[in-house]
């Protein structure tokens, strides 16, 4: 062997070997002996630091979003949706991972008319992430996108609100925001009860935010549904009553129109329109928010005359009065130093009239006098008869107070009998409609209960709760009050269908069937006073439909308006006979004997 | 003179095999974690069980790489090859470089690092062979100069060692820009130079030198001295930032873990949060389910291995075998020690994969092989630590006890 020629110095390289092999062990135990106590210092000493880090970088709290209750309206006795939701998809994408030809060329196959970006546009952007490429994809083609196994393509589900009879009662309906809460109408009204109650997932998760089962303090909520709301509102007729009320619009100075029919011994409503209506599915292009408004209970308002049939009512059921009774007609009234005068001023009617006469030719001495009647004294409006009248108006008719509907509604505003200046004035202008604010709907349920026989109803445009293919009635509390006699509610509706002879004669109202209404047109109010050039007025008609012989049936009341245009209560008469024939029509009502 | 042939060295055999049985068992809990974050992020489809299946594969594999150095290819015939070796592995390092840059497909290429061959099925990285065939080399090398009386002379010995780990360096850290086995080569080679026998002087001047121009390089390059930034920031508590995100998970694996650790299959930032959980951060993974406990004695696992590879190098009859040990040693420990360091904000992160726990085929069938030959070169250990060879009276394996039944005259 050739090291033995080298012994002597073979040993000390041995030995320094040695020593130098015990460098390397000390290497070791120093090395892991540092490592040893770093480890303590982290898993040890640390611990309890790391936990909370880690607690805050995995827990993952997602709210389980509940399912937003449909709505539904009543077709020929059944319940039919109208408002559903729609399970709709974003797709995202990571451009530095995600290949762009197969991802691009996916989109256009499928779903060119979803996509969002500008695919250079994102795919030379340095170091983006993270980008939503396309926007409300439909399931069918979130799938078929999906199937074509792209990598790093995500597709985050989104609940979109579907209008399935698009414009239809919009101001009734409402929509939901992007936030998803309901805004307006029905969707705003109920929220609440639409949106169910979301639930919570609190549990560790992945990186890429997915649920693990590991981790022992995992919490589940789960959400409760929100409730599908049936609409008493009947699909067809709402959808008839639009349509001819939009021709109505077409061919007259107004431009709003809002229509409410209402079944008078019931409550229950039946349409609900205002239009122009706007898409609750694009509400964003609505320009002036007043378009959501529901004007039937939304926005009180002076319906004028048609206020007459509360005041005849009240002075009928308190036996001071009869369609008989008469007194002299001089075109106006003096009360407070104030001249109110009469809209109908023609020689014919000027001198003794019948009570019935002065609501045919709707006149303003007549309500007055009957006002008069109602403080026993025919010659002075006096402290009895406001209060009477008030009593009449706010506690029985409820005028000014909201009616109890499921919806959200103004609650308008009656004068009080005592206090206040110049209250014989305001009583006298109250008793055919004007300085009060109150809603078509109030408006509209005190007539019913004038022609009912007699009861007041809290009315209704919820019918129940869609649940298990069955419709469970809401537990709301509902008012019956019986404010009049049968025989004032009787007298009302002769008078009342005596307003109408006319119009039978004239071949308007076909015969076999009891039609009863009356007109109101409005001054508006401007700068604090009511605008005597009456270049802006609000025309309203509020009537009833029955069988000949028989009760009333339908309560159906027409408002339209317009901006600056003098819209008298005559086009909302005609529409008034346009849809009672319609709804003779839709109903199939069988004509009386003649 | 022939030393008689007795019992391998059984703590590194049983260290060695534990150490991949453990492996094993880490991929198996978290490989479906990795599969289906992988799927989830890049739309991949992986099995459940690739991963293990993957580790299973390569355990096998080293365990064949493991015997056959171990019980049938001779080291001295490895050492007669030892030059063959290292310019074939140079050359296949090389090789891949040139690929790389004409863009060729058989390199195989991850974040604009070529460091593998891409065999179809399987990929194969030629910087482990480096590891290996230097420490051959190496070994060869110096035992020659040192037979010679050439060893420290500046023509005859540091020139042409220069200029092979020059070389190897050159390929591993420029051309494949792994720091990682750049960090290993460094080791291997101080580790041997140091237990080499040359004056220690001259051994201290070229770790000067080298150190000199590891800072020259960490510092010029920017990509080097943002992971240097990153390590300095999670040892000031700075804030986390999308450079720290790898050191922070891991400390944050390492230190939900506790004394006890969160258990088997309960390691929450092995579903994506950490990265390369499979690979070079799965000692952190092991920190969060094995706790301290767990941690600690796969330390003590590793200590005791590395401490036995310097007994049987002590013992062992010649300076080849001895340097050769040594190597092995220096190869391991840095591995393991820059590992860990890493995972615990000791040292930046270098990407480092943990011998025979971390996913990955290549360099475990590699240092799996080279244990082996450790094992073998065990079985002719003298009980002694050699100081005069003609006086051997007795050979058995390192500290092996008198009663054992491999006990023979020579």
């Amino acid at each position: 062997m050739p090291r033995n020629n080298h012994q002597l110095s073979k040993v000390s390289t041995k030995k320094s070997a040695k020593s130098r092999i015990g460098i390397l062990r000390n290497v070791v135990l120093v090395a892991f002996a540092i490592i040893a106590v770093r480890l303590f210092c982290i898993q040890i000493i640390e611990h309890d630091d790391w936990v909370a880090k880690a607690d805050e970088q995995h827990t993952l709290l997602e709210t389980i979003v509940a399912r937003r209750g449909e709505i539904y309206m009543m077709d020929k006795g059944e319940p039919v949706p109208v408002v559903l939701n729609q399970t709709t998809y974003q797709i995202v994408i990571d451009p530095t991972v995600t290949e762009r030809e197969p991802i691009e060329k996916a989109l256009r196959n499928y779903a060119p008319d979803y996509i969002s970006v500008d695919f250079d546009e994102i795919y030379n952007q340095e170091g983006l992430r993270y980008a939503i490429i396309a926007k409300n994809v439909p399931r069918n083609l979130a799938e078929q996108i999906a199937s074509e196994d792209i990598g790093a393509v995500w597709f985050k589900k989104n609940n979109q609100r579907v209008y399935s009879e698009g414009q239809l009662a919009s101001g009734l309906l409402g929509f939901v925001n992007a936030d998803g809460i309901g805004q307006y109408g029905v969707e705003g009204s109920l929220n609440e009860l639409l949106s169910g109650k979301d639930g919570l997932l609190k549990t560790t998760s992945d990186v890429n935010n997915v649920a693990l089962s590991i981790g022992k303090d995992n919490v589940k909520i789960p959400a409760e549904d929100g409730k599908n709301v049936v609409l008493s509102i009947d699909r067809g007729l709402e959808k008839g009553i639009e349509k001819l009320t939009a021709e109505a619009l077409d061919n007259t100075a107004a431009s709003n129109a809002s229509v409410l029919i209402m079944n008078p011994n019931t409550g229950e409503i039946l349409t609900m329109a205002n239009l122009p209506n706007y898409d609750p599915a694009n509400y964003g292009n609505v320009t002036d928010a007043s378009a959501y408004n529901n004007y039937t209970l939304d926005v009180p308002y002076e319906p004028a005359s048609i206020c007459k049939s509360f005041t005849f009512s009240a002075a009928i059921n308190e036996g001071v009065m009869t369609p008989d009774t008469t007194y002299f007609n001089k075109h106006y009234e003096e009360v407070d130093d104030w001249k109110i005068w009469n809209a109908e001023r023609r020689d014919a009617v000027y001198g003794t009239l019948t009570m019935r006469d002065a609501l045919y030719w709707s006149l303003n001495t007549g309500s007055i006098y009957a006002l008069k009647l109602l403080g026993g004294n025919p010659n002075a409006i006096n402290q009895q008869g406001r209060e009477k009248l008030f009593d009449y108006y706010y506690n029985k008719f409820r005028l000014g107070q909201v009616t109890g509907v499921e919806l959200a509604e103004a609650e308008g505003y009656i004068e009080d009998p005592n206090e206040g200046w110049g209250r014989d004035s305001t009583y006298a202008n109250m008793t055919f409609g004007q300085n009060l604010q109150i809603t078509m709907l109030q408006t509209a349920t005190a007539f019913s209960a004038v022609i009912n026989g007699g009861t007041w109803r809290t009315p209704s445009v919820v019918k129940g709760y869609y649940e298990d293919d069955k419709i469970v009635p809401t537990d709301t509390e509902r008012i019956e009050d019986k404010i009049l006699t049968d025989e004032t509610s009787a007298t009302m509706r002769s008078m009342l269908i005596y307003n109408r002879e006319y119009l039978v004669r004239g071949g308007v109202d076909r015969p076999g069937y009891d039609i009863g209404g009356k007109s109101g047109t409005a001054q508006v109010v401007k700068n604090g006073a009511y605008d005597d050039s009456f270049a802006e007025l609000v025309g309203s008609y509020i009537g009833f439909v029955a069988t000949s012989g028989e009760m009333p049936q339908y309560v159906i009341m027409t408002k339209m308006w317009g901006a600056n245009q003098s819209v008298d209560s005559g086009e909302a008469l005609n529409l008034f006979s346009t849809l009672s024939s319609y709804l003779i029509d839709y109903y199939k009502l069988k004509p009386g004997a003649v | 003179m022939a030393i008689r042939k007795h019992h391998a060295d059984l703590t590194i055999l049983f260290t060695t095999l534990g150490l991949m049985a453990l492996g094993l068992i880490i991929i198996y809990a978290i490989g479906p974690m990795r599969a289906n974050v992988l799927n989830n992020t890049y739309g991949t489809d992986y099995d459940a069980n690739y991963f293990f299946i993957g580790q299973l594969r390569s355990v096998a594999l080293s365990l064949v790489a493991f015997f056959l150095a171990f019980k049938v290819i001779p080291y001295k015939y490895l050492q007669k090859y030892a030059k063959p070796f290292m310019i074939l592995a140079l050359a296949l390092s090389a090789l891949l470089w040139l690929l790389a840059m004409t863009g060729s497909s058989l390199a195989k290429c991850e974040l604009g690092e070529c460091r593998w061959f891409n065999l179809g099925a399987v990929s194969f990285q030629p910087a482990e062979l480096i590891k290996l065939a230097l420490v051959v080399y190496l070994a060869d090398f110096i035992t020659r100069k040192k037979e010679n009386g050439e060893l420290g002379k500046w023509q005859e010995f540091w020139l042409p060692f220069i200029a092979v780990c020059g070389a190897s360096l050159f390929l591993v850290v420029i051309a494949q820009g792994d720091l990682g086995t750049g960090v290993a080569l460094i080791a291997i080679i101080f580790g041997m130079l140091l237990v080499s026998g040359i004056p220690a002087r001259q051994y201290l001047i070229m770790l000067a030198l080298v150190l000199a121009v590891a800072v020259g390089s960490v510092v010029t390059s920017s990509h080097r001295m943002q992971r240097v930034d990153a390590w300095l920031d999670t040892l000031t508590g700075a804030e986390s930032s999308d450079s720290t995100y790898h050191i922070d998970n891991a400390m944050l694996a390492i230190g939900t873990g506790g004394f006890f650790g969160v258990g088997i299959g309960n390691s929450v930032q092995a579903t994506g949060y950490l990265p390369e959980s499979i690979n070079d951060s799965v000692f952190a993974i092991m920190g969060e389910t094995f706790g301290f406990v767990g941690l600690f004695l796969v330390l003590a696992v590793f200590a005791a291995m590395l401490i036995r590879m310097l007994k049987v190098a002590e013992h062992t009859t010649d300076t080849n075998s001895n340097l050769f040990i040594v190597g092995v040693f220096s190869w391991t420990l840095a591995q393991v020690v820059v590992n860990i360091a890493a995972m615990t904000s000791l040292v930046p992160v270098t990407g480092i994969t943990l011998p025979l726990l971390s996913y990955g085929g290549t360099s475990m069938v590699f240092i799996a092989f080279a244990i082996g030959l450790v094992l073998q070169l065990s079985c002719y250990t003298s009980r002694e630590v050699i100081s005069n060879h003609e006086n051997i009276s007795s050979r058995r394996r390192v500290g092996g006890t008198h009663h054992t039944s491999s006990r023979r005259s020579a």
